[in-house]
This record gives structure tokens, C-alpha cells and sequence, in this order.
């Protein structure tokens, strides 16, 4: 798995690709330092599917963010990952665009 | 028997009337010559009759002549008188070549002119000297007209005159018998009939024939009544014969006529019997041979009707026989086809025929070559009947055999076609499309002799399509020797039908003698909801009635189909307990779905894209439960792969603590974020993912249980 990261004006952006399960998903929590950062956006364009893990570290971004009063979106989700957010009830919980 | 009353009935109704006819034509006949032989006997008597008196007036005239002297002398009337006496006759005149009578036995004519005068003119001729004689025809007197006379007169010689002498009716009755002697005693008429001559005034017989002499001396004593008989007056035209009627003469019944003449009753008779038995005897042969010829005929009738009924009851018995052989050819020519094969996980066949006749020249078989082959074919021998089943059992049993020994279809159809060509006295032939089904790939090695074209069904899921499998075809088995058939193969994705037939489908004919054709059975193919092979075969069979609307079957109908099913394949192994074994196990589904792509066809290896994500998804979250909760010295993941339907079961086993990931509830997912937990998110989207998901434990271990099925 490779994650794209960019970090500018407290915005991060967090590009991963391939799968995201618990193989992977350590990488990608790895990943979101979330210092003096206010809004995280995970590009999911190149996510093929999400795991219950993946899903873990969505869930911590996204609670970091209320707590500092950030935002977080995630961006381009394909159908597979849509399905499980619909599943798991974080359709409601997180930004999608 | 009522044919046979009916026959012998006809045969006398047509004997009767041909009867009536003969008897009603004989007697016709009989009539004619009765009619013919009287006219002729009455001209012929009064012919006699007349020339007698002609013949004794002119012996008279001439004896005159002579005594005059030979030229007219006017004689005193004395001895005129004396002369007619002496003569025996009423009146006799000479009369000179003026025409004057110039003597007579009555003074009043002397002096009378006869030339001018329209009856006494005629003499004149008398006077030309070149007649001698002229007789004129009995007359009514001029003097007594009920008194009839005739006159006849003899020229002098050189026509110097003429002597004329007349006698009347009364003088000649007198005369009658002695100038008729005894002419009509022997007088036949005909060969049965006579004449009678009879007196007016005392109806004595003065002639009869000398046979019945001594029964009848008078008319009335012949049996001749007066009361019925119309006598006719022959000499008053000449010309009339008379009428005939019936009398009974010496007591047998005769035809007459009668005519009165110089005061006499003249009477032809003629026994009935005289033709009548004629007719009675041609009648009667008629009726013989008549009898016998509708006899014959009515026997030969009967018999002809005789034997017909027999040649029916036979022909009869023998279709019935025949009909007999031909329900023990078809239930043997039907046993002879294969009902079925042991259930196979790997395909499954089903094949049927509809004879045109009893007893049909098409064929089907199938067959296992081995554990992982298995031979299906469709063939159609030439003809119907007997013949062609007959052909059809041993080409059956010769596909089968040589298919068994050489397992190649293209080999087995050269060895077979070589084996037909070498003993085939009917010269008959076949057409075959032979197949054999690989079921560990699915290829179908096929060759085919002169047959159309199958056609190949994808799965309904897969698009349905619709194809006839193009392969250039060898000629037509058992035609000609020596020919070599190309082996070709076609590859069958798990779930794909092949359809076989023969021309009975294509070519059956509808109302406008239209044919089914390959488009309609395409089509009728491609309707098909889910190609299992019978509802193919059924399908197909109906469009086929459907199109025909019960028009009589020309040809025989048959259908096979068979599917291709990939068994179950089954993986396994196992992992560490380790995030590395969780990796491993992911990287293991990978190697799986890449085998499948490359072992299935096309249509498998998206539906198995489509359903990889969820697979992973499923495996990552079961995996990593394993690893890090159940202590487990090790987990094991088994795979089985299914096509008939497509769907995937995983089951994971570990050597863990007992735990059912299904007895624990769902996580509440409409909790916000902050109070949202984050485990059992994994195994609530298990359990949303899966078609069907179970747990047990057995042996210490725990058997967690995924099932996915191919989405529709």
C-alpha cells in the first residue's frame, strides 16, 4: 500500500491506494499526524476496499476533528467502500464527497 | 347372408324383367308374321280365285268367238239366248269394230255404243287387233246394283270386233265349287294353317281341308262364329287386306281373316300355335341360358364378394400384425436409447425423440467414456420404417463401441464410417454430430458427419447469448469409403448448454409450408429462462408443435442437451496466528481467484471479480478476530468453490478458546461518533455481507462458517 500525504495551512490530505484492512491500515494510521491540523481529507479514489480497521482509523481522525473543531471528509469513495459505510451506519457520520 | 340375398335378388329382378322383354318381343314377332303370312295367304287366294274365273270366262268368250265364225255376225237374239245357256252364263254380246253391239242374249243392249263409255270403253282396246283378251273386276250391275257382275271380252281375230261376256255373283256362287275344285283341301297356309270357303246362304263348306274333312261339313260346324267375324269385301278395293281376328276353329285358337267373294265365304286360318310356339320355344331357351348366365354370374359375384371379404379380413389381420411389430420395434428401438446417467456433479443431459412413425430413423446415446468423459450424440439415418430403425440399432451400437475403444470422436467416426461403407446392401446412410465432454475443462472434442449445427446456450446470468457452433462438417456416414473426419473442440464455461437436433426440427413445415428454420430454433433457444438441458429440449419441442399446429409430423424429432457444470473445487491452508498470517491468508484468496480466472471461462471470472472485494473484507475481518482474540496456535481457512449456483464458502477454523462471533449483538450504528465503539463493526459487516454465516465447534475447534453467493 502506498499513501500519498500532504499537509498545508493545517489542511491534510491522505491519498492511500490498494486495500485497506488490518495489513494495511497501520500504515495509514501511521500516517495521520494530526498536529495543527484542522481539517483531514482521505482521498479514496485508489482504495479498493475497507476493513473494519480502516474503518477504526477513519473513526479516530473523525474524532479528533470534533474535538479540536476540525473537519474531515472522505473524497471519492468507490462503490464497494460506499457499501460498507452503508453498513456500518458511518454514512451519517462521515463527510462524503 | 344379406349380401348374398341381395346378389341373388338382383339377379332375378333382372331375370324377370329380361324375361318380360324376351316374351313381349316374341310375341311382337309372332304377331308381324301372323300379320305377314295372312295379308299374303288373302292376296294370294283372291289371286287364284280371280285368274280361275279369268280362265273360264275366256274359254267361254273364245268358244263364242269361234261359234260365231270368227267375225262379228249380227246373231238373231234366239240364238243368243241359246248360246249364254248353252255357255252357262248371264250375258254375252258380240259387239263389231265401232264398238256397237251389233247381237246379245238381251235385245234391250243391241244397238249400245261402248266406245266413250268409262267402264265399257276399256274393250275398245280390243279393236287395235293387238290385245286379245281384257277382264274387268267384279262391278254392282248397271241394271241391279246388288247384284255385283263381271265382264270379260275376247277380240275377233285381226280386232274385227269383239265378243263380250258378263257373269254375275249369283251364277258364279253357283259355279264357284266346280271352278275351285278342290284347290284348298290341300292348301297349307303357313305349315299348320288352311282356308275354308264357305256358301252365304247354307254355309256349306265347299272346300276344306281334307285333314278336318270329316269333322265339319258346314261353317258353324268348324266352330267359325258368324257373330264375331267382320267379313271384308276383298274385290271391292283390291287393295285392303282385311283386319284379323281371333277365332276358334276345329277347337283350337287361330287368327283369321275372311273376305266374301262370288257369294262366298272365303276364311285363312291360322292356329296361333303356328308362331306362338315359336316365340314360346325362343322364350323358353332364352330363359335357360338366361338362367344360367345370371346364375353363373351370381355365383361369381358372390364369390368375388367371397374372396374380397377374406383378402379384407386378411389384409385386415396383417395390419393388425404389422401394427403389432411395429409397437415391439418401437419399445425395443426405444429401450435401446439411454434413460440416464448415475447424477453427475459436473453436467447434467437430457435427450428425447418423437418418431414420425412407429418406428423412427433418428438416434440418440450418451454415455460415460470414464470418470471425467462422457460421449453424447444425435444421429438421423436415412429413411423410416423398419428399414432405417433396423439400420439405426446397429450404427447405435456401433458408435458405441468404437467410441468406447477409441474415445476420440473423430477417430471413432473414420473407423465407423470405413466399418458401414464395407457392408451396406440397402445403401443407406446417416448423419451424426458426436461430441465428447471433458469435465475436468470443459471442452467439448467433436466431430461431425454431415449434421446441423448445434447450438450453444450461455447461462441465462451470463447474457443468455445464443450460438450454432460453425464447424465445417465431413460427408454423411456409410456413403463413401476411406474418408477422414477432422476432430474440432469447442470450450463450455461452467453452466453453458449444448443443444443437439436433427432436421426433423428445422424442417418441420408449417400451414404455408414454411420452414422452422435455424432462426426460429434460436430464438426459441434463447427464451429459455435458465438452459437446464430438458427445458431446453421441452422448450424447443413446443415451438416446434406450436409452429406445426398439429400438421401431420413428417419426420422424426430429436432433441439432446447437455450442461456443463464445473464441480465444487475445494482449497486449504493454514496460517500463523500472526498479523504476517492474516496477510498471508489475504495474499492466499488472491492465488485462488487467479487459478479460477484461468480455469473458468470468461462470465466465471467476472462474477468472481464482482464478489472478490467482499471475500477479502470477510477474510481480513475473521482473520484478524482470530489473531488477536481466540489464542489459537494457528487458524486454517478452506475454500470451496461452487458454479451450479456460482458461489463461494469460506470456512475458517482455529484451535482458540470457544467463541461464536455470532452470539454477540450488533453494535448500535446510530450512535454519533464520539459514543460509537469500535469493535464488532468487523463482524457486524460479516454478517451483513454473507449470503448465510453459521458457527460450531468441534473438537476443540471453531468452524465459523461464510457463505456468498453470486449476486444476481
Amino acid at each position: 500500500m502506498t499513501i500519498e500525504k500532504k499537509l498545508e495551512n493545517g489542511k491534510l490530505t491522505l491519498a492511500p491506494s490498494g486495500r485497506l484492512d488490518t495489513n494495511t491500515s497501520p500504515e495509514l494510521e501511521a500516517a495521520l499526524e494530526l498536529e495543527g491540523v484542522t481539517e483531514v481529507v482521505f482521498d479514496f479514489a485508489g482504495v479498493e476496499y475497507i476493513s473494519s480497521a480502516g474503518l477504526r482509523v477513519l473513526m479516530t481522525a473523525q474524532k479528533a476533528m470534533m474535538a479540536c473543531g476540525g473537519t474531515m471528509c472522505v473524497a471519492n469513495p468507490n462503490a464497494m467502500v460506499k457499501d460498507v459505510f452503508d453498513m456500518t451506519g458511518m454514512t451519517g457520520i462521515f463527510t462524503i464527497v | 347372408m344379406k349380401r348374398r340375398l341381395l346378389i341373388f335378388g338382383s339377379a332375378l329382378a333382372v331375370y324377370a324383367f329380361l324375361m318380360a322383354v324376351a316374351w313381349e318381343i316374341g310375341t311382337r314377332q309372332a304377331n308381324r308374321n301372323t300379320e305377314w303370312l295372312l295379308d299374303y295367304a288373302v292376296m294370294d287366294v283372291h289371286d287364284t280365285v280371280a285368274g280361275a274365273i279369268d280362265t273360264m270366262l275366256g274359254h267361254v268368250a273364245r268358244t263364242a268367238v269361234r261359234h260365231v265364225g270368227n267375225v262379228p255376225v249380227p246373231l238373231p237374239s234366239e240364238r243368243m239366248k241359246a248360246g249364254a245357256k248353252e255357255l252357262d252364263i248371264d250375258e254375252v254380246n258380240i259387239v263389231n269394230r265401232e264398238g256397237v253391239i251389233i247381237a246379245s242374249n238381251d235385245p234391250s243392249f243391241v244397238g249400245t255404243k261402248m266406245a266413250g263409255d268409262p267402264v265399257m270403253g276399256e274393250f275398245m282396246a280390243l279393236t287395235n287387233g293387238v290385245t286379245a283378251t281384257i277382264s274387268q273386276p267384279f262391278r254392282p250391275n248397271a241394271l241391279n246394283p246388288q247384284l255385283r257382275a263381271k265382264y270379260l271380252a275376247v277380240a275377233f281375230p285381226g280386232g274385227n270386233g269383239f265378243v263380250q261376256v258378263g257373269l254375275d255373283e249369283r251364277r258364279l256362287a253357283r259355279m264357284l265349287p266346280e271352278i275351285l275344285g278342290y284347290i284348298f283341301d290341300e292348301w297349307l297356309l303357313g305349315k299348320t294353317g288352311c282356308f275354308l270357303c264357305a256358301d252365304m246362304e247354307t254355309g256349306r263348306l265347299i272346300s276344306n281341308p281334307s285333314r278336318h274333312r270329316d269333322e265339319a261339313k258346314t261353317l258353324a260346324e268348324t266352330g267359325f262364329n258368324l257373330a264375331d267375324a267382320e267379313p271384308y269385301e276383298i274385290m271391292a278395293d283390291g287393295k285392303s287386306l282385311g283386319r284379323t281376328f281371333r277365332q276358334r276353329i276345329f277347337g283350337e285358337p287361330c287368327f283369321c281373316r275372311n273376305f266374301i267373294f262370288g257369294g262366298h265365304r272365303f276364311i285363312a286360318v291360322l292356329p296361333q300355335k303356328e308362331f306362338y310356339d315359336t316365340r314360346t320355344v325362343f322364350v323358353s331357351v332364352f330363359a335357360v341360358l338366361l338362367l344360367v348366365v345370371l346364375a353363373a354370374f351370381a355365383i361369381f359375384a358372390d364369390r368375388i364378394f367371397r374372396d374380397s371379404d377374406r383378402l379384407k379380413a386378411f389384409y385386415a389381420e396383417d395390419e393388425a400384425r404389422r401394427e403389432k411389430d411395429m409397437t415391439i420395434a418401437k419399445t425395443i428401438q426405444m429401450a435401446a436409447l439411454p434413460v440416464g446417467l448415475p447424477p453427475s456433479p459436473s453436467f447434467r443431459v437430457f435427450a428425447a425423440m418423437q418418431p414420425a412413425r412407429d418406428v423412427g430413423g433418428d438416434f440418440y446415446d450418451y454415455f460415460a467414456l470414464d470418470s471425467s468423459h462422457v460421449a453424447f450424440l444425435v444421429a438421423d439415418v436415412s429413411g423410416k420404417g423398419i428399414t432405417a430403425a433396423l439400420y439405426m440399432m446397429t450404427a447405435k451400437t456401433l458408435i458405441k463401441d468404437t467410441l468406447l475403444a477409441m474415445r476420440d470422436p473423430a477417430a471413432a467416426l473414420t473407423s465407423v464410417n470405413a466399418e458401414l461403407c464395407a457392408n451396406n446392401p440397402a445403401n443407406m446412410f446417416l448423419t451424426a454430430w458426436v461430441g465428447v465432454l471433458d469435465l475436468e475443462t470443459g471442452v467439448v472434442s467433436f466431430a461431425n458427419a454431415g449434421h446441423n449445427p448445434p447450438v450453444r446456450v450461455k447461462g441465462h446470468d451470463r447474457g443468455g447469448a445464443v450460438e450454432f457452433i460453425p464447424a465445417k462438417s465431413g460427408p454423411v456416414l456409410a456413403f463413401m469409403d476411406g474418408v477422414k473426419y477432422a476432430s474440432r473442440s469447442v470450450r463450455l464455461d461452467p453452466g453453458e448448454t449444448l443443444f443437439l437436433y436433427t432436421d426433423g426440427v428445422t424442417e418441420s413445415i408449417d400451414a404455408n409450408g414454411e420452414l422452422f428454420g435455424e432462426e426460429r430454433l434460436a430464438n426459441a433457444v434463447k427464451a429459455v429462462p435458465d438452459p437446464e438441458p430438458h427445458t431446453v429440449c421441452a422448450v424447443v419441442r413446443a415451438a416446434v408443435a406450436a409452429f406445426s399446429n398439429g400438421l401431420p409430423q413428417a419426420d422424426d424429432i430429436t432433441v439432446l442437451s447437455i450442461r456443463y457444470i464445473a464441480p465444487p473445487r475445494g482449497f486449504s491452508r493454514t496460517f500463523p496466528p500472526t498479523q504476517e498470517g492474516v496477510a498471508e491468508a489475504s495474499a492466499y484468496l488472491d492465488e485462488i481467484f487467479a487459478k479460477e480466472d484461468a480455469r473458468c471461462g470468461e462470465g466465471a471470472a467476472l462474477r468472481l471479480a464482482a464478489m472478490s472485494s467482499k471475500l477479502h473484507i470477510i477474510q481480513d475481518e475473521i482473520c484478524s478476530n482470530i489473531v488477536k482474540h481466540s489464542g489459537a496456535s494457528g487458524f486454517e481457512i478452506e475454500l470451496v468453490m461452487e458454479d451450479d449456483p456460482f458461489g463461494v464458502k469460506m470456512t475458517f477454523i482455529d484451535d482458540g478458546v470457544a467463541y461464536d462471533p455470532l452470539s454477540h449483538a450488533l453494535p448500535d450504528t446510530t450512535l454519533p461518533a464520539e459514543k460509537r465503539p469500535i469493535g464488532g463493526l468487523g463482524i457486524m459487516m460479516v454478517k451483513k455481507m454473507a449470503t448465510s454465516i453459521s458457527y460450531h465447534r468441534t473438537r476443540n475447534h471453531n468452524f465459523l462458517e461464510v457463505t456468498l453467493a453470486s449476486p444476481k
